[in-house]
């Protein structure tokens, strides 16, 4: 058991986003009337609503305990790390290469050792994706590097 | 009415949209079985594929996935504990100790009668709210509108488990999402900060995908894996007595009461259905103490009460053309990709519309029931398949789908860090579901609610002096004030 930070860090986050966001729409737009809102009305209001319940959610956390759940990084790396190489290089080395290496990135956090599973499912997916988007659809994606 | 059937009977039995309808609840049924991957998560990984299909078809698919996830979800919960998706939660409270003792088949076959059952049930139910809510919402003005849209946001933050304030901060940050991009009555760009990318807005398909896609597959990487060996199911042992059909029926009618009702209530959907429903069975039982030991109707009522509420959860969704909760949000936006607005109009404008969802609603049932009672050992060992080998291949499947729907990898990245939020809010226990309703229902709020303004002359009584949105507003207002009694309460204690 530990102090609930999860419920202080988050509800502090979510108050700060909504402290900015009420600021930088009263600064830049037009807040309008009751009768007439302008763009900025709905922003601002929502803004401190959030910036309110934020507080609510953190001011109360402080004397309180929850269980300890932790951050699995290297699973979140793997995974946000497979799409944001597919998302960099899909363009430049074409659909097959970017789909068969991003599958061996997401497959890094797996607990299971060896390369060997590794390899078949990366080439089974890219098989599929190559049938589906390839042939299949005939998407305007590069397919190879000297396509693209 | 038979007019109406024999027109949705058309539209459902067209090949295409038959075969869609069958796709949709057979993949529905594969991710409710297996653990780590939800509904919420396949329809916002489906919403790319829906550009290239007929919206009839699109909406029959999606809606299949949903309700044939509900009888998927059932089999993890009562064979490993482990619920597939939250609706089937508490089916795992008597169906996993019907599983331990010997009487997994039983606790199945009860799970699927009663999920048929709810479902059908919930089909008239939605019949015959679906034509009384549409001529009552000839008479919704912007206020009226504006007003039960809020009650649907409270109530769905408020109602139900985890504390309120979080959930309606996640509802805010929906809200403030949904402002992103063009102003619909200036054109000014809102919270774009420059970049043309953001000028439509944040796009719902990369939002849903990061949320429940990455996010749901970050946190399950570690531990989907983790559970013995599924027990062993045959087809034969499924069959009940006379006697064990006796004791089934009953509370799954009182379930599909139960689910019918709340279902369609904006805000409320089958996961609250479910615990509703169970918690009535334990009281109204004669012998209480069996509850949590096995006891069959704990397995009947809350499997009937989900089913019928995922179908009657579509009346305020095609009536009103306000999604009750996020799943209902997801289908909404799926329709407004399409151009088409649900509403009150859309039951007079595109009645094949209406009734082919309706029929392929009996169809797709009657499917599921059929299949999965010969099938159900494919799916106990769906669920040997280990996490590893799919979670890659889903997150693939992520990338291109984002991608295909306007050829940006901004959005890929996007997802990328949605992705991240979701995966922290989940740590934190922050519902980003809430957030997505937010997101869809806040530019909906925004121009009622302006419209409404505008027509009262900045008046905000607009509010309780109409009969509608007063009754909204008041019911918004106490659902609000009693979660704060309740917190003083526990906070005094």
């Amino acid at each position: 058991m530990r102090r609930d930070y999860y419920d202080i860090l988050g509800g502090a986050a979510l108050a700060a986003i909504g402290l900015c966001v009420s600021a930088y729409a009263a600064v830049h737009y037009d807040f309008g009337s009751l009768r007439r809102m302008g763009p900025g009305f709905f922003p601002v209001v929502l803004g401190l609503m959030l910036a309110g319940l934020g507080l609510i959610v953190a001011i109360p956390a402080w004397g309180r305990s929850t269980d300890a759940r932790p951050f699995e990084l290297p699973e979140a790396l793997g995974a946000l790390g497979a799409i944001i190489f597919f998302a960099l290089t899909m363009d430049r080395i074409g659909l097959i290469l970017a789909t068969a290496l991003s599958v061996l990135i997401a497959t890094l956090p797996a607990a299971r050792k060896g390369l060997g599973w590794r390899l078949v499912l990366g080439g089974t997916v890219t098989l599929l994706v190559w049938l589906v988007f390839g042939v299949g659809l005939s998407m305007t994606i590069p397919l190879w590097p000297w396509s693209a | 009415m038979f007019d109406g059937l024999i027109q949705g009977l058309a539209t459902a039995l067209q090949p295409s949209v038959l075969i869609y309808s069958l796709f949709g609840v057979f993949l529905g049924t594969f991710v409710g079985v297996l653990p780590g991957i939800g509904a919420m998560a396949t329809i916002s990984l489906l919403l790319p594929l829906t550009y290239y299909i007929s919206p009839e078809a699109a909406l029959v698919m999606l809606a299949g996935v949903y309700y044939g996830s509900q009888y998927g979800g059932a089999v993890a919960s009562i064979l490993l504990r482990l619920p597939g998706t939250p609706q089937s939660a508490v089916t795992s409270l008597d169906g996993y100790p019907m599983a331990r003792d010997g009487r997994a088949g039983l606790a199945l076959f009860t799970s699927m009668l009663s999920s048929f059952l709810g479902s059908m049930l919930g089909i008239v139910v939605l019949v015959m709210l679906a034509g009384w809510l549409a001529e009552l919402a000839t008479k919704f003005g912007a206020a009226d509108y504006a007003a039960m849209m809020i009650l649907g946001l409270v109530a769905a933050s408020t109602v139900g488990t985890g504390n309120p304030a979080k959930s309606l901060a996640m509802v805010v940050l929906g809200l403030i999402l949904g402002c992103i991009g063009t102003d619909v009555n200036s054109g000014v760009q809102r919270l774009t900060f420059g970049w043309a990318e953001l000028m439509d807005g944040i796009n719902l398909v990369a939002l849903a995908m990061g949320l429940f896609g990455v996010s749901e597959v970050i946190a399950n990487i570690r531990k989907a894996d983790r559970h013995g060996p599924p027990t062993k199911v045959r087809f034969l042992q499924m069959l009940p007595t006379r006697q064990e059909l006796r004791t089934i029926i009953p509370p799954a009618l009182r379930g599909t009461a139960i689910g019918s009702f709340f279902g369609a209530l904006p805000g409320t959907g089958s996961t609250i259905s479910s615990f509703l429903s169970y918690a009535l069975e334990r009281r109204i039982s004669r012998r209480p103490e069996r509850f949590g030991h096995g006891a069959i109707e704990g397995v009947a009522a809350p499997e009937a009460a989900n089913n019928s509420a995922a179908i009657t959860a579509f009346v305020p969704t095609l009536t009103l053309g306000i999604p009750g909760d996020p799943i209902m949000a997801l289908m909404l936006g799926a329709l407004i990709i399409h151009g088409i607005q649900p509403g009150p109009m859309m039951l007079e404008a595109r009645p094949d519309m209406f009734w082919g969802l309706v029929v392929s609603f009996g169809i797709g049932n009657l499917f599921l029931l059929i299949l999965n009672l010969p099938l159900i050992g494919i799916w106990v060992s769906m669920l040997r398949i280990p996490f590893r080998w799919l979670y890659p291949a889903i997150l693939i499947f992520v990338c291109l789908g984002v991608y295909s729907v306007r050829g940006s990898t901004f959005d890929l990245i996007m997802v990328a860090g949605i992705g991240a939020v979701g995966y922290l809010m989940a740590l934190a226990r922050f519902n980003p579901a809430l957030l997505l309703l937010g997101f869809v229902l806040g530019p909906l709020i925004e121009v009622n609610l302006r419209r409404a303004m505008l027509i009262s002359r900045g008046d905000p009584m607009v509010f309780l002096e109409r009969p509608i949105a007063a009754v909204f507003i008041i019911a918004a207002a106490a659902l609000i004030l009693l979660s704060l009694w309740q917190a003083v309460r526990r906070g005094s204690r």
